[in-house]
This record gives structure tokens, C-alpha cells and sequence, in this order.
């Protein structure tokens, strides 16, 4: 019994590690500046309100209220783009044969590990002849093409694991192939476009270097983009900046949270190829 | 069929001709007071302008692979000063030599746009950085005197660490990193004399010479005995200044609209100082412009009559000499009025921009936490000042 | 398998390669081809030995005074050699204990947050929890009468504020793989174990951990590969700074290239940063290379 209690008594303060910080944000975003002079925990006037959201959310020089909008397009498309992409490259891959089959896994798997740094540069430069630059047609492409070879990877061994008799029995019908793919293999599945998309959606929300370096004018920055700018030259006030980082990271939190069972099931994927 | 596609072609010519496009780096509440200074302009000559914000970090993105391609995106650009000399050089911006008279604005304003004695830009109004600001009831309260000397400036601060429950006597404003380099500007202005700043600027002058060690010195000698507060925050430090955790600051003249009351602030220069930093906004006109006679017609208003309604929307100290005390609100007097006994310098590291500017900000950062290492911090300084 | 026609390639694949082609491969190589050449178009190695002796890179007189900054490929190395070990150790605790402990899903689930939150926004959580006035670890070091500051404000500790926050936001990812590693062990391991007398330590170190080890490879390889691409954290949380004592490769590729706007000097960075995490990537190559 004494056992079991000092297992939990580990576990909480573990677990308050993580807890603590948290819950300080979240204070210091429902209390006024004048009450965090001495810290968030210090509770001797105490006046929540949701004064700093609204401030964040309608902030001089980077309101949320934009930029919120912006990421859910900008994510939303380099989610369903990549995810249709991938997934035909996916089922390709895991139903045929054919020549350089291993080149193209392994350039997969390099890009993987590749840093953005490496293509930085020329793709700036890239973007600046087709007149993509600051676009967000140019963003989501930049995304589509990075998010592509993960969920290509994923997809195709997802569909390894899937019996192919179903599509044979079809094909005995006289389906075409194509048929097959968007009948057949594409509904059986959605379950791992839903892992995959999870994780591409709270990737590309959370994204900030490609961001940095494609997108200039103020009224079409990031969410992301935003939360530097709130710390930056002119005003810095660690409530509006709290609760400016509540509503950026919540997004991707409620979407761990909806998906659960589907974000850890692609988390794992994604790492054990 | 071809009088169809001659009006059309009228008509684009006249539609494109119909607005002018201004970039400036305010948002927000800034925005909001520079908007009737076009708006009196449009009145006035009946030319329709848009104004697009854009920050200048991400212009000096954006500008320079535009011109190579030889297009602008605006036909008057607010933007750093030596990015406009810089671009000058290129033969990337418009001649604006004679469009105004340089007698009409406070000396040296020019300076920053000026390339072999012609001017490539205009300057607008813009920031001054005074010195140390107190509240007036602190220092009455604890018996304390405006210094005259640098050793009572000395005994002062000595004075005032006595007094207890404060962090520090002068509160060091962070966040990016300017609050600390205006800091140190000043005193390299105060004890190396206002030419050091230019000759800074022009790489006449290394860091590593004794003059700027001289002055460095100073500022390094307070540090190192903790007269500076750790740095913080600087909206933070800011509110703990005010509260009396510190007893002085130095800011620039926004200060005036950030506290709650104005009229207990006083401000003054270090001892011996000659110079003060003037941050003044520069704005040229781009050669690939469509319509650079009207782009000319703008500059020029908002270099002259502009000013004059900027400046009463308050925060802002004219270039423009025509500007009189009366156009300011009530707050910002006090500044314009130290401005007039002072040599008007360029903002240092706003000047040089670029890298520097970036390595200037962060070594700084290292000098206040570590003030021993100076040594270290000039070299460094020395290392990426652009050749 | 089935044999492929042309159009089956053209339309499921051909998508795919072209993007991949035009936006990741085309450039890798094109930013190699960079870091070879001067900006006259001459091959060189100028670029190399620019980056390699530059202070920003490695830092002679740091190293040899002991003091931050020790340059970019040096921070790096002490990222990885603290945050490797340490995420791997304290996912494996938080995995064995909080499966123990009442409401442990819950404060799973809050340690899984780190991770889900966009690095941008951790950043300014380890500002946050490192400040002297409102942080919460000198709010702590205060209750032991300690001398608080701002952590990340100081060159000798920004950097390692930098990583123990790092620690706490990505151990959530470490956590998560070893919880499920912990499903697929089976229960009559360690009854077995117990009825020949092990203790839970002995249980741990003898059936936990060499079971879990498929696992671990995998968090070391993903961590590695995390280490070396560190940005968002830094840039929001100290640029860099001060005096350069928490830069890491990535950032200062960002400021050759887009601040200094020399080409040459950040594809040299991007390459060696390059070479490291394929470094790391060995053994996720040499899996997919022994696939059929």
C-alpha cells in the first residue's frame, strides 16, 4: 500500500513539472499587468477578466484575428493537398512494381531527416521568379511538397497491411485500377488519412521557418509569425502575449484532443517506419 | 474594334494613374495618426493614395530583388536611412536634390539620404532620445537633485542605491535589444564627443580605438558597480520604474504617452552631453515608379506640410524648422524644446543596419549581464561592421 | 505486387515526384552547388573555410576561457549531448511511473501538450519560466533563498535554459512511444520474474528497458534529428543571444541568408547541418534500404 503511495507522490510531482507551467500562462493571460509585477502565483489582489484575449485577438501590430483565419486556410489546404497527393503515391507504391522503387523510398526517408535550411535559399529565390513570394498559393505548395513524402511513406504501409483480395475480387468483376483505388482501397483507408491528416494540420499550423521567409505583408502573416511580433520591438506585455500563445497552441491541442486515439496511432507511424 | 481597344487602353492608363502607393512601417494606433496626413494631401491635389504597412526587415527582404527586376511596389517607400543610401548607390532611387530646401530642416537631418552631396530622400519627423527620465514626486521624496557633473551623476546614483526596497538605480529596458544600445549611444555621444557617432557610422572609427574604450569605459564602470538593473522587459521594466522599483530610465520620447501621468516625469541628458539621438523616418522615391512626378509632389508635402499634422497627433518631433512649439500637444514640448539646444545625431545602429545592427543588440546584451568582457564585445563589434 | 503501366505511374506517382522534385530535391542540390561558389561564379572552398573559422561557428577563445559563447556547432553538440539522454531517460520514467499513478492519463496528456503546441509558442513558455520576475523556476529557487535572474539574459546559462526547456517540451513525444512500447510487453514477464524474486528495480533494468530497446532507437534517432534542426525555440526565446551564447546552426544559416544576405556562407551551414542529420539518420536509411 505505502508503495503505491509513494509511486503516485513521484508521479504528481513529475506530473506538477509539467502542470505548473501551464497553469502560469494560463493566470498570467486572465490577469491584468499591474497583478504579475510579482508574479502569477502572488494572489493578493486578484481581478480575472478576459481583457488580455480580447487585446491579443485585437492587437495594433499583429491581431490574432487574422492571423487565426490565415493559418486555418493556409493549414487546411496543405492538409487536403498532400493528403490526396500521398495517398495514390502510397497505394502505388505498396501495390506495384516497379524500376528505382527503392530510390524513391529513400529519397523519402531524406527528406525526412533533411533540415528546411538546406532548401531555404533556392527555393526563396524560386518562389521570387514565379511570383510566389509572400503568396499563399506558394506557401501551401511549399507544404504539399514537404508533407508529401511522410504521408506517402505512412500511407503505403498502411495499405501493405491491408489484405489486397478485396481488390482482386473487384478486379474479377471488371473494375479498372482506378476505380479500385477510389472505391475500395481509398474508403478502407480513412481511418489512416485521419492519423496522417491530424498530424500535417497541427504540423503546418505549428510551422514558422518557411513562414519567415515567404510571407512579408503584416496582414497576411501566420499565427505563428504573430506571437515574435507581439514580444518584439514595441510592446511587450506577458498577458497579451499568454493568452496570444493560449489561442495559438489551442488549436492544435483541441485537435490532439478530438483525434486523440488517431494523432498517437500517426505519431507512432510516422516514427517506426 | 480599334477605337474599342483604344479606350480601353485610355482607360487602363487613367485607372493605373489614379493612386499612389505609400509603404510605411505604422500599424495600429500609429497608423491611425499618420492617415490624416494623406488624407490632407489628397485634399489638397486630388490624388488618391493607398497606404500598405510593411516593417523594414521585411521590405529589406523584398525591395532589393524587386529593383533588380526593376519594379517597385510603392511609389513612396518609408524606409531605413542607409538602406536608401545604400540603394542610391545602385542607381535604384529617384534624385530629389532641389525638391526641398535642406536650410528648412534641423541640421544634419539630411545627412542619412545624402550620397556625394545629393539627396536621395526626404526626412519626416520622428524620435528623440533624451536621456534619463524620473518622476518628479520620486525625487522629491527621497531629497534628490538633478546632477550637473559627471561625479554628482555619480554620488547620485550612489544615493540612491542606498535607498531601500529599490532593484536597481536605473532600470535596463530589453526585449529586442534597442533600449540597451540607446543607452550606450548616449554615452558614447557624451564622452567621445557627437562626431563619434558619425564617424562610427562612416567606419572611420573602430570600436576598438581608444576613444569609443574611453567612453565605453563609463558606461562600463556603472555597470560593473550594479547601477543597472538587470535587463527586462523593457513595457515590464517600464511599470517597475513607475512603481518606484527603479528611479530612473532611459527611453525615448514615447515615454510621454506611456505613463499616467505625464506631468510627473522629468528627463535629463549625462553631464556634458552635446548630442541627443534623433531617430527621424526617411522615405524615397523607388526609379521604377510609374508616376514619379506625383510621387514628387508627395514626398515634398509630407517632408514639409506634413509634418506640421503629424507632429499635432502627438509622439512625434519635427525635422521640419517651420514646425513651431505651438503645433505640439502640451506633452511633447519639453522634448522639442532639449532637441533645440542639441546637435541632432543619427540613430548608430539604425544607421549601419544590417548584421551589425543585430550583433550590435545582442553583444550589449552580453556587456550588461557581463561587463567584463568588453574587450571581447569590440572586437566583435570591429568583426561586423560592414567593409 | 502487380506489374505497372505507364498511366497507372503518370497518375498516381508522377504528382508526387514533381513536387518533391521541383521543391525538395532540386534545391538540396542547387544549395550544395551554392556553398561551392563565389559570388563571380568561381568553384571554391572559400565559403568553407569562411564558415569553419569563423568565431560565430567555433570559437577559439571561448572554448579556451571556458565561456559562452563556444560557437554554433559546439551548442549543437551540448544540445544533443544533454537533451538525448535526458529525454530519453525522463520519457521512460514519466512512461513507467504515471501508468501507476491516479489521473496519470491526465497528466499524460499535459505532458503530451509540449509537444503538440506549436514550437513558436515554447519558446516563449521557457522566457516565460526562466524570468526572473514572473518565472516560475526563481519563484522556486526563491523558496531556497536562491539569488534569482533571468536565465536566458545570462551567456552562461541561456544556452542550458534553452535546453532543459526543450527537455520539458519534447519529452511528451519520448513518453507517448514508450507508453505504447509498455502495452505490447506482456504481464507474465514480470510475474514470472517476480515469483523468481526480482524486485521492480531488477524487473526494470532487466525485462522494461532491453524490450523497449526498438523503441529508444527510434526516440534517439527522432530527437537527434529534432536537436540539430532547433530553431523556433531559439529564435523567439533569445535570437541567439546574448553575445551569440545560445546560437545554434540553423539560426545562423538563417542570419547568413536572409540578414547578411551571403548566399555562399548560410548554404555552407545548411550543408553541414545537412550532413549531420543524415548522419543521424542512419539507421532510418539502412530500415528502409533492408525493406523488400
Amino acid at each position: 500500500m505505502s508503495k503505491k503511495l509513494v509511486v503516485n507522490i513521484i508521479g504528481w510531482i513529475f506530473g506538477l513539472v509539467w502542470l505548473v507551467p501551464f497553469m502560469g500562462v494560463f493566470m498570467t493571460a486572465i490577469r491584468p499587468m499591474d497583478e504579475l509585477l510579482n508574479g502569477w502565483w502572488d494572489f493578493s489582489s486578484f481581478h480575472p477578466s478576459f481583457n488580455n484575449f480580447y487585446q491579443a485577438w485585437n492587437h495594433p501590430t499583429a491581431p490574432l484575428s487574422r492571423g487565426i483565419p490565415n493559418s486555418l486556410i493556409v493549414a487546411t489546404s496543405a492538409t487536403v493537398l498532400p493528403l490526396v497527393i500521398a495517398t495514390m503515391a502510397g497505394y502505388y507504391l505498396a501495390r506495384y512494381r516497379f524500376p528505382l522503387k527503392k530510390l524513391v523510398y529513400i529519397v523519402v526517408v531524406i527528406t525526412l531527416a533533411l533540415p528546411l535550411q538546406m532548401v531555404a535559399i533556392p527555393l526563396y529565390e524560386m518562389l521570387l521568379k514565379m511570383n510566389l513570394l509572400d503568396s499563399y498559393i506558394g506557401l501551401i505548395l511549399l507544404h504539399t511538397a514537404w508533407g508529401t513524402p511522410w504521408i506517402t511513406f505512412f500511407m503505403r504501409n498502411f495499405f501493405t497491411t491491408l489484405p489486397p483480395q478485396i481488390e482482386e475480387a473487384a478486379r474479377i468483376d471488371g473494375a479498372s485500377d482506378f476505380k479500385i483505388f477510389f472505391k475500395i482501397a481509398f474508403p478502407l483507408s480513412l481511418p489512416a488519412i485521419g492519423s496522417a491528416a491530424a498530424l500535417q494540420f497541427t504540423w503546418v499550423w505549428s510551422s514558422f521557418f518557411l513562414e519567415l521567409i515567404t510571407i512579408y505583408t503584416p496582414e497576411r502573416f501566420l499565427a505563428t509569425q504573430r506571437i515574435p511580433l507581439m514580444r518584439g520591438v514595441y510592446h511587450v506585455d506577458w498577458g497579451v502575449l499568454s493568452a496570444a500563445a493560449i489561442m495559438v497552441m489551442m488549436v492544435p491541442i483541441l485537435v490532439y484532443l478530438l483525434l486523440q486515439k488517431y494523432y498517437i496511432r500517426g505519431m507512432i507511424g510516422w516514427s517506426m517506419k | 474594334m480599334k477605337k474599342l481597344a483604344f479606350v480601353a487602353l485610355l482607360l487602363v492608363a487613367v485607372l493605373s494613374f489614379s493612386k499612389l502607393v505609400v509603404i510605411g512601417p505604422w500599424a495600429g494606433a500609429e497608423q491611425e495618426k499618420f492617415m490624416p496626413v494623406l488624407k490632407a494631401f489628397e485634399e489638397k491635389y486630388g490624388i488618391e493614395v493607398e497606404y500598405k504597412v510593411y516593417r523594414g526587415s521585411d521590405l529589406l527582404k523584398t525591395l532589393p530583388a524587386q529593383f533588380k527586376a526593376k519594379r517597385a511596389m510603392a511609389d513612396v517607400i518609408f524606409m531605413w536611412g542607409w538602406f536608401i543610401q545604400d540603394q542610391a548607390k545602385k542607381g535604384n532611387v529617384v534624385d530629389l536634390t532641389g525638391l526641398i530646401d535642406e536650410n528648412d530642416f534641423i541640421p544634419g537631418a539630411l545627412d542619412a539620404v545624402k550620397v556625394n552631396g545629393k539627396i536621395y530622400g526626404i526626412v519626416y519627423t520622428g524620435k528623440v532620445k533624451p536621456g534619463f527620465w524620473y518622476r518628479k514626486s520620486f525625487f522629491k521624496k527621497h531629497g534628490l537633485q538633478v546632477p550637473r557633473t559627471w561625479y554628482e551623476f555619480k554620488a547620485l546614483l550612489e544615493e540612491i542605491k542606498k535607498i531601500p526596497g529599490l532593484k536597481a538605480p536605473i532600470a535596463s529596458g530589453d526585449g529586442v535589444g534597442w533600449p540597451l544600445s540607446d543607452v550606450t549611444e548616449h554615452f558614447l555621444i557624451t564622452f567621445g564627443g557627437p562626431w563619434v557617432d558619425r564617424d562610427l557610422i562612416e567606419g572611420n572609427l573602430k570600436w576598438e580605438s581608444n576613444t569609443v574604450r574611453y567612453a565605453m569605459g563609463k558606461l562600463v564602470e556603472l555597470l560593473k558597480a550594479g547601477y543597472f538593473g538587470e535587463p527586462t522587459e523593457w513595457t515590464m521594466a517600464l511599470k517597475q520604474w513607475w512603481n518606484g522599483e527603479y528611479a530612473l530610465y532611459f527611453m525615448g520620447s514615447w515615454i510621454t504617452g506611456m505613463v499616467d501621468d505625464p506631468e510627473d516625469l522629468g528627463v535629463f541628458a549625462l553631464p556634458g552631453a552635446k548630442g541627443v539621438v534623433f531617430a527621424a523616418d526617411y522615405a524615397f522615391i523607388p526609379k521604377y515608379s510609374k508616376h514619379i512626378e506625383e510621387a514628387k509632389k508627395l514626398i515634398k508635402f509630407l517632408a514639409t506640410e506634413g509634418q506640421v499634422i503629424q507632429v499635432k497627433q502627438g509622439g512625434h518631433i519635427a525635422t521640419y524648422k517651420k514646425v513651431s512649439l505651438s503645433d505640439y500637444p502640451v506633452v511633447d514640448r519639453e522634448v522639442a524644446k532639449i532637441l533645440q539646444g542639441m546637435e541632432a545625431m543619427p540613430d548608430l545602429d539604425d544607421t549601419v543596419g544590417g548584421v551589425f545592427q543585430k550583433t550590435f543588440w545582442d553583444q550589449l546584451k552580453l556587456l550588461w549581464v557581463n561587463p567584463d568582457r568588453l574587450d571581447e564585445v569590440l572586437e566583435v563589434l570591429d568583426e561586423k561592421m560592414p567593409k | 505486387m502487380r506489374r505497372s503501366k505507364l498511366s497507372h505511374f503518370l497518375f498516381f506517382m508522377l504528382p508526387a515526384l514533381i513536387l518533391i522534385g521541383t521543391f525538395v530535391v532540386y534545391p538540396s542540390l542547387r544549395t550544395i552547388l551554392l556553398s561551392f561558389f563565389d559570388e563571380d561564379g568561381h568553384l571554391t572552398l572559400k565559403n568553407y573555410v569562411k564558415v569553419l573559422s569563423s568565431r560565430d561557428t567555433i570559437n577559439k577563445e571561448g572554448i579556451a576561457r571556458g565561456e559562452f559563447p563556444l560557437g554554433t556547432l559546439l551548442h549543437n553538440a551540448i544540445w544533443i549531448a544533454l537533451h538525448l539522454p535526458l529525454t530519453i531517460i525522463m520519457g521512460l520514467i514519466l512512461a513507467v511511473i504515471l501508468r501507476k499513478t491516479w489521473g496519470g492519463n491526465l497528466l499524460k496528456t499535459f505532458v503530451f501538450f509540449g509537444m503538440v503546441m506549436p514550437m513558436i509558442v515554447g519558446g516563449v513558455m521557457i522566457n516565460f519560466m526562466f524570468d526572473a520576475n514572473v518565472g516560475v523556476v526563481n519563484a522556486f529557487l526563491r523558496l531556497f533563498g536562491l539569488q534569482v535572474k533571468t536565465w536566458t539574459a545570462h551567456p552562461e546559462t541561456a544556452l542550458f535554459s534553452l535546453i532543459l526547456g526543450s527537455v520539458w517540451l519534447w519529452t511528451g513525444f519520448s513518453m507517448t512511444l514508450y507508453s505504447a512500447g509498455l502495452e505490447t510487453i506482456p504481464k507474465d514477464f514480470y510475474e514470472a520474474a517476480a515469483i523468481d524474486g526480482a524486485g521492480p528495480f531488477v524487473q526494470f533494468f532487466k525485462i522494461t528497458v532491453p524490450l523497449l530497446k526498438p523503441i529508444t532507437v527510434v526516440v534517439a534517432t527522432m530527437t537527434l534529428l529534432w536537436d540539430l534542426k532547433i530553431f523556433d525555440i531559439v529564435y523567439v526565446a533569445t535570437q541567439g543571444g546574448p553575445g551569440g551564447a545560445s546560437n545554434v546552426l540553423a539560426i545562423q544559416m538563417y542570419n547568413y541568408a536572409f540578414i547578411e544576405f551571403d548566399y555562399g556562407k548560410a548554404a555552407v551551414v545548411a550543408v553541414l547541418l545537412t550532413v549531420f542529420t543524415m548522419i543521424a539518420a542512419i539507421p532510418l536509411i539502412r530500415s528502409v534500404g533492408e525493406e523488400k
